[in-house]
């Protein structure tokens, strides 16, 4: 173990532990609000079940908002949302907020992806038994997409990495801001080199974990 | 003859559009009980449509569905589901859930209809049976040869004993031989369980070959409807002996 990491070791664990809370709050933003908005999106759009325009149009527009805006701009925009409901706009808890948003506006796209992906035939199928919504949903369209919403998940995870480590700037920490702080503004490159491979290192072990389950539950 | 008196399926006035285009125009059609009938026509003139109409996958834009003595365009949304569990319906794409088994796939749509665990799996069991894919309960669909798939969705159709099984193309992704087995299970559907069966088609074979009233569509509208003497499913051998007599014959 060089040197320099173990100097770091207790600063290098916490910022990894506070990565895993903005991370993880973040994947659990992307399933409980990202999964249901991405199917929603997908039975109101033309010609599906729950057809309905103005509903699809103003989620549409809501996703789209929050993605396309530049991901440091919009944690600085929502200063005022974290702080009305997380009585602070400071910390890792507080990070937890803007994160939170973007994870589910990017996974709920990768949702309704993969449930586009389905032959309608299936959905025909479903509702030719009496399936209700919710049952061609649950029964039905969640089954036959699993792969690829884990696929979605996983690519959604290392994205919600790479966002984690600008929350620096709301005194968020995490992996990227000890590199940051301790690596890159106190001139110690090496320091930050074992940092991205550090991170290089997790996102390819997410990658192969997310990649492995998605092929093991596809049976298409 | 059956109690053709009865009808089971009856369409009256029923026009469905997509958009400004209109699939079918006013079409009226009875259904018997007990008949296996045929809908025939060119591409595009409105078969799948008038058969989607039939269990409200397609709702019309005017004009009433009757199953039974229910119609089904007044019911509310929990009554027309559980009338198409009274209503079997196979595809050309079989469309089976890929992610399920067999036995999963069949087993579903016994779950839809509330039917308890413990009865479900004799159920899907003896649904199997009948289509001869017992031996097949635990692969997936990705395993199985097309005819098989069919086999598994008329499983899946049957289980929870419709009245009427409706069937969209159920042989045009199949070679002869295959066509040929299918057919010889919905016969044995229609004749067996008593099952009144509509087929859509557009090989007039298969029309021929198992229908005893025929409705020609043309444009979206009914051209005619025609009694037949159903010719039988040609037999087909697949024996090496047979393939090399008919190569030396042709030659
Ligand atoms: N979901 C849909 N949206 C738009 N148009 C449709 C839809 N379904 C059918 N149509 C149109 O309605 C007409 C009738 O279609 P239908 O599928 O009933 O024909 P078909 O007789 O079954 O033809 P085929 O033999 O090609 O299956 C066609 O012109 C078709 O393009
Ligand atoms: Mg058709």
């Amino acid at each position: 173990m060089p040197d320099i990491l173990l100097r770091y070791q207790a600063e290098i664990w916490q910022a990894i532990g506070e990565t895993f809370i903005m991370v993880g709050v973040s994947i659990l933003a992307a399933i409980l609000v990202g999964l249901p908005v991405g199917t929603l999106l997908y039975l109101c759009r033309k010609g599906n079940l729950l057809e309905n325009r103005f509903v699809f149009s103003s989620l549409n527009l809501l996703v789209n908002i929050i993605r396309s805006f530049p991901f440091l701009l919009l944690v600085v925009f929502l200063i005022p949302f974290t702080r009305l409901i997380m009585g602070t706009a400071i910390g890792t808890a507080a990070a937890t907020v803007p994160l939170s948003i973007i994870a589910f506006a990017h996974y709920s796209r990768l949702v309704e992806q993969s449930l586009l992906e389905i032959p309608k035939g299936v959905i025909d199928a479903a509702v030719s038994m009496g399936a209700s919504v919710k049952e061609v949903v649950f029964k039905f369209l969640l089954v036959e997409s699993r792969s690829g919403l884990v696929v979605g998940l996983t690519m959604s995870t290392i994205s919600f990495i790479s966002y984690s480590t600008i929350m620096g700037v709301v005194g968020g920490g995490g992996v990227g801001d000890f590199a940051i702080r301790y690596g890159y503004q106190q001139f110690q490159t090496d320091l930050m080199l074992y940092v991205i491979v550090i991170m290089v290192i997790l996102v390819q072990m997410i990658q192969f974990i997310g990649m492995t389950i998605a092929r093991k539950i596809d049976k298409r | 003859m059956m109690e053709w008196g009865l009808f089971v399926i009856e369409l009256q006035n029923v026009t469905k559009k997509f958009g400004n285009h209109t699939a079918i125009q006013n079409v009226s059609l009875t259904v018997h009980q007990g008949e296996i009938h045929g809908l025939i026509g060119a591409s595009g003139a409105g078969k799948s449509t008038m058969l989607r109409v039939m269990n409200l996958l397609e709702i019309p834009d005017s004009g009433s569905v009757y199953v039974g003595e229910r119609e089904l365009t007044t019911r509310s949304k929990r009554e027309l589901r559980e009338a198409r569990k009274r209503i079997g319906m196979i595809f050309q794409h079989f469309n089976l859930v890929l992610n399920k088994t067999v036995e999963q796939n069949v087993a579903v749509s016994l779950q839809l209809a509330q039917v308890p665990k413990h009865q479900r799996i004799d159920r899907v069991r003896e649904c199997l049976r009948f289509v001869g894919l017992e031996d097949q309960m635990d692969k997936y669909p990705a395993q199985l040869s097309g005819g098989q798939k069919q086999r598994v969705a008329i499983a899946r159709a049957l289980a929870n004993e419709p009245e009427v099984l409706l069937c969209d193309e159920p042989t045009s992704s199949l070679d002869p031989h295959t066509t040929s087995e299918i057919l010889t299970v919905i016969r044995d559907i229609h004749e067996r369980l008593g099952v009144t069966v509509i087929i859509v088609s557009h090989e007039m074979n298969v029309i021929k070959s198992i229908c005893q009233r025929v409705t020609v569509m043309d444009q979206g509208t009914i051209y005619e409807t025609v009694q037949i003497e159903s010719s039988g499913i040609p037999r087909s051998d697949r024996s090496p002996e047979r393939f090399i007599k008919e190569l030396k014959n042709d030659a």
